[in-house]
């Protein structure tokens, strides 16, 4: 169990370092949150006014004693008769939203669950299937048809493939809806089938990352020692699959449970054309209305989601794999990414 | 919020559309046909779907920045109210109000009547004291963000921080329930046009929590908020306190209005340019994004549900008068030659985006006179720059251009205009943020020229040129690009803005509109027109001459 106590030391470690640059873009931004709220036309005695309300005014290690304290204890904007309370845990407070950051992101987070949760379950599915088949029939048509349209996946910008999405099934076919969310509590169905577009196309974009991972280490599986003793005792070959898979356990966990955190911290451009209320849909708006409060709680919980997804995938990795749990040495595979985004470079998580 | 042949920067900040509210914002439409759809009369009845890209809404007048016609006007009633008509100047009517103000004391005292009977959603009577409540409001701390022309204006102002501890602005007297009296600190001839601006809608005292009311609102228009899911929907239904017999800005068209929240501006317009079914009932609240705009005006399905505004917001080149290359008006002059304007407009999407601008008050607005003081031909007169350049003697010219980064197209077309006459031009594109913290809120020495526009909040000369050209609103967070300092033209400005005969104002703004450019602090370069959609169910689709926004108060929907 030690280990196990280093590793959530460590993410911790890794939690403090995020928190303490993420509080940095106060400082690096180009942006004044003050002067986003000082009205138009802005007095020299309005925008003092509005520094002083929100606590700008005080030295930069207040300002991040201030921050740190009130996501533990909470915090009050003003003083005297005037004043706006943030509950703890308080990530910062919306003075264009009059609301939290804890709320907003609250209210944000079922949808970016519920597109991640999907969106990871698809791609995985389909991307391990297409892999594995590839995989065994190596250079044939099907191969190359899962090398091609991965190769294409990976490579199209999320953008072009979310409105080809949206054209030709909502706008042309009339299939689906082109947007929208429907909470899971009010209709299932509808929830379903609103999210049925956003989980195919990440499902798409991501898949490919799946595909060919499990195609190259299936066909390194495959040429190995054991399974040509396996064929030669007279296993039969869906049983050797399923051999080669177990293998690929320990990376595909890796892989998804990095997606999970990824996707979970937002989709910025997938949530935005498919009008998708999430995370990154809101991180996207207080980019564009510059507001810093929201900006720096989206991108603190988006980093805490990708640290516990790593924390959670590193426990596991001695479940999945027998050797680790008995102390041997780490095994090598393909699954050490160290870019923790919904895999598309242009569809970067929060 | 950004887009089309508009820049960003002009949607969030120059025009008082914007701020928070996503759905507020951004939202203009104007035909130069002046709309689809009948004018006046309409049906009643149906949903009107909004499609906005903003994630959130407000609806709290204290921090709002909305035009007068746009989304907060369908809840919020204020003193005045403005009506819009295709082809014609809009003009300010009463709201609540019986007329626009009377003046007093040589305009430094403003008195409204307001009508009798008038309700709140909830039934409770709208008096003077509600009013004066909802403006002492927008003096506090946590409800700042908003329109303030009245913050600067009303006596005691400065020292006065808002209702919530109790004290109150004594330069707003409601002696009775239908009587207000403002005092000014000194004569201001648009208090009329102020009067309706966001904060001027009535507030009851008893509306709970202030940080709650941006999405409780306690409404004074035809509709009240029925539901509201931030980054999803916001639904308004019948207001049935709302009386049509007392409203001449509304018509209270639509029995139910759903504002379609965080949607992609292009996904719309597809949806809408389809006429689909789930569309035709709708408007895109932003402006058509131009891969969009060119297939509408190819599709011929689309007709008159394309509409585009007459000229509207002023898009300008400031020149930085405290830049040390630029303090000579000699050379601030040449540059108006050396521009070339017709590339500009060629680079913001050709005669769809805009019309040529020589002037500083935009068209629309009552009191504008058109002149041209320098080049009359719209690509310039290089020869004349160099002449005057040389003349003035200045030498290598090496100018820092400062733009947003959807600016470069229209950027390099300044570049090489400014190029023709020898003047060398280094283009920065910066974020949005970036930009903002570097021109507004800068000390002025990051930049030499800057690509900005700038649309009036009110319809008043004075909304047009006191901003960008008055001394006291250089940064800060303030639009005098320029940096522009003139005891003369403040004087000017003063004289001008203190004047209350609307003819006698006019005339007085039309000569300082000639006594800045004369000046030469910035480079009209056109009049941006903007472009919006609608579906075929939606009808009295109208832009008045302005603002280059559709009026959401009188849209309508077929039966």
């Amino acid at each position: 169990m030690i280990p196990a106590l280093q590793r959530v030391a460590r993410s911790l470690g890794v939690l403090l370092v995020v928190v303490g640059l993420t509080f940095a873009i106060f400082y690096v931004a180009p942006i004044d949150p003050a002067l986003q709220m000082c009205g138009k036309p802005c007095s020299p005695e309005d925008l003092e006014a509005a520094r002083g309300f929100m606590g700008f005014d005080q030295p930069w290690w207040v300002q991040l004693a201030t921050f740190l304290g009130a996501i533990l204890t909470g915090r009050t904007f003003g003083s005297a008769d005037v004043v706006v309370e943030c509950a703890a845990p308080c990530l910062g407070y919306s003075f264009q939203l009059h609301q939290s950051v804890t709320e907003l992101v609250a209210d944000r987070f079922p949808v970016s669950f519920s597109i991640a949760i999907g969106a990871v379950a698809l791609q995985a599915l389909v991307g391990i299937a297409a892999g594995a088949l590839a995989a065994r029939r190596q250079g044939g048509l099907l191969d190359r048809a899962v090398t091609g349209v991965s190769v294409i996946a990976a490579s199209a910008p999320a953008f072009v493939v979310g409105l080809l999405v949206v054209v030709v099934f909502a706008l042309r076919l009339g299939l689906l809806p082109s947007g929208g969310y429907v909470p899971f509590s009010e209709d299932p169905l509808q929830w379903a089938r609103h999210l049925v577009l956003p989980w195919a196309t990440l499902a798409f974009l991501n898949g490919a990352i799946y595909a060919r991972l499990v195609r190259s280490s299936m066909i390194e599986q495959l040429g190995l020692d054991y399974v040509r003793t396996a064929r030669a005792s007279g296993l039969p070959e869906r049983r050797i699959d399923r051999y080669a898979l177990r293998n690929l356990a320990l990376p595909l966990t890796t892989l998804i449970a990095l997606d999970i955190g990824a996707l979970l911290g937002g989709t910025v451009i997938t949530e935005r054309i498919f009008g998708q209320p999430g995370l990154g849909a809101l991180l996207l708006d207080a980019t564009s209305t510059a507001d810093l409060p929201v900006i720096v709680g989206t991108t603190l919980v988006g980093s805490l989601l990708i640290v516990l997804a790593n924390l959670g995938a590193d426990l596991a990795r001695p479940l999945l794999d027998r050797r680790l749990a008995a102390g041997g040495g780490a095994p090598r595979g393909p699954a050490a990414r160290t870019v923790p985004s919904d895999q598309n470079p242009q569809e970067t998580a929060s | 919020m950004t887009s089309a042949s508009f820049t960003r920067r002009g949607v969030l900040v120059a025009t008082p559309v914007v701020l928070a509210t996503g759905a507020l914002a951004a939202c203009s439409t104007g035909g130069s046909s002046g709309g689809s759809g009948s004018d006046g009369g309409g049906e009643s009845g149906g949903t009107l779907t909004i499609y906005s890209t903003g994630e959130e809404m407000s609806f709290d007048p204290a921090s709002s920045q909305n035009l007068a016609i746009t989304t907060l006007g369908l809840t919020a009633r204020r003193l005045t109210a403005w009506k819009t008509a295709a082809g014609a100047p809009t003009e300010l009517i009463p709201d609540l109000a019986t007329d626009v103000g009377t003046a007093s004391d040589d305009g430094a005292t403003w008195t409204f009547t307001l009508q009798e009977g008038l309700q709140f959603e909830d039934g409770t009577p709208i008096t003077a004291a509600t009013i004066k409540y909802g403006l002492e409001r927008s003096f506090a701390s946590e409800l700042t963000g908003g329109l303030t022309y009245h913050k600067v204006l009303l006596e005691g102002g400065a020292d006065y921080s808002g209702p919530f501890s109790g004290e109150h602005l004594d330069s707003i007297e409601a002696p009775d329930d239908l009587t207000l009296v403002f005092h000014l600190n000194r004569p201001y001839g648009d208090f009329g046009w102020i009067a309706s601006t966001p904060a001027f809608a009535p507030v009851p005292e008893d509306s709970g929590e202030p940080e709650t009311y941006a999405t409780e609102p306690v409404t004074s228009g035809p509709y009240r908020l029925e539901s509201y899911a931030p980054g999803s929907r916001a639904v308004l239904v019948r207001n049935e306190n709302w009386d049509p017999d007392t409203d001449e800005a509304r018509t209270g068209g639509p029995d139910r209005i759903e504002f379609a929240l965080a949607q992609d501006a292009s996904v719309v317009a597809q949806s809408i340019i389809a006429d689909r079914t789930d569309a035709q009932a709708s408007f895109l609240s932003s402006f058509v994004p131009t891969a969009q705009l060119v297939q509408a005006q190819n599709d011929p399905n689309v007709g008159d549900r394309l509409v585009t505004s007459g000229p509207g917001a002023l898009e300008y080149l400031a020149l930085n008068t405290e830049s040390e290359a630029l303090q000579d008006v000699a050379v601030r002059r040449a540059i108006q030659y050396a521009v070339d304007k017709q590339a500009y407009l060629t680079a913001k999407g050709g005669e769809i985006s805009g019309e040529y601008a020589t002037t500083l008050i935009t068209p629309g607005i009552a009191g504008r006179e058109e002149y041209s003081l320098y080049a009359d031909d719209p690509a310039g007169d290089p020869d004349e720059a160099t002449r005057l350049l040389e003349e003035a003697g200045a030498g290598e010219l090496d100018l820092r251009l400062v733009i947003t980064d959807d600016q470069t197209g229209a950027a390099e077309a300044i570049q090489q205009g400014l190029a023709r006459a020898g003047i060398t031009v280094t283009i920065q594109p910066l974020d949005e943020n970036a930009y903002s913290s570097e021109v507004t809120a800068g000390d002025g020495t990051g930049y030499d020229l800057v690509l900005s526009s700038w649309q009036p909040d009110v319809p008043s000369p004075n909304a047009n040129l006191t901003p960008l050209f008055d001394s006291s609103q250089i940064g800060g967070g303030n639009y005098n690009l320029a940096r522009f300092e003139d005891p003369e033209v403040d004087e000017a400005i003063l004289e001008a803005s203190s004047t209350v005969d609307p003819d006698e104002a006019h005339a007085k703004w039309a000569a300082v509109d000639r006594q800045i450019l004369e000046q030469s602090p910035v480079v009209p370069l056109i009049y941006s027109k903007n472009s919006f959609l609608h579906g075929s169910g939606v009808e009295n689709f109208v832009i008045g001459e302005f603002p280059a926004y559709p009026n959401y108060l009188t849209v309508t929907l077929n039966a």
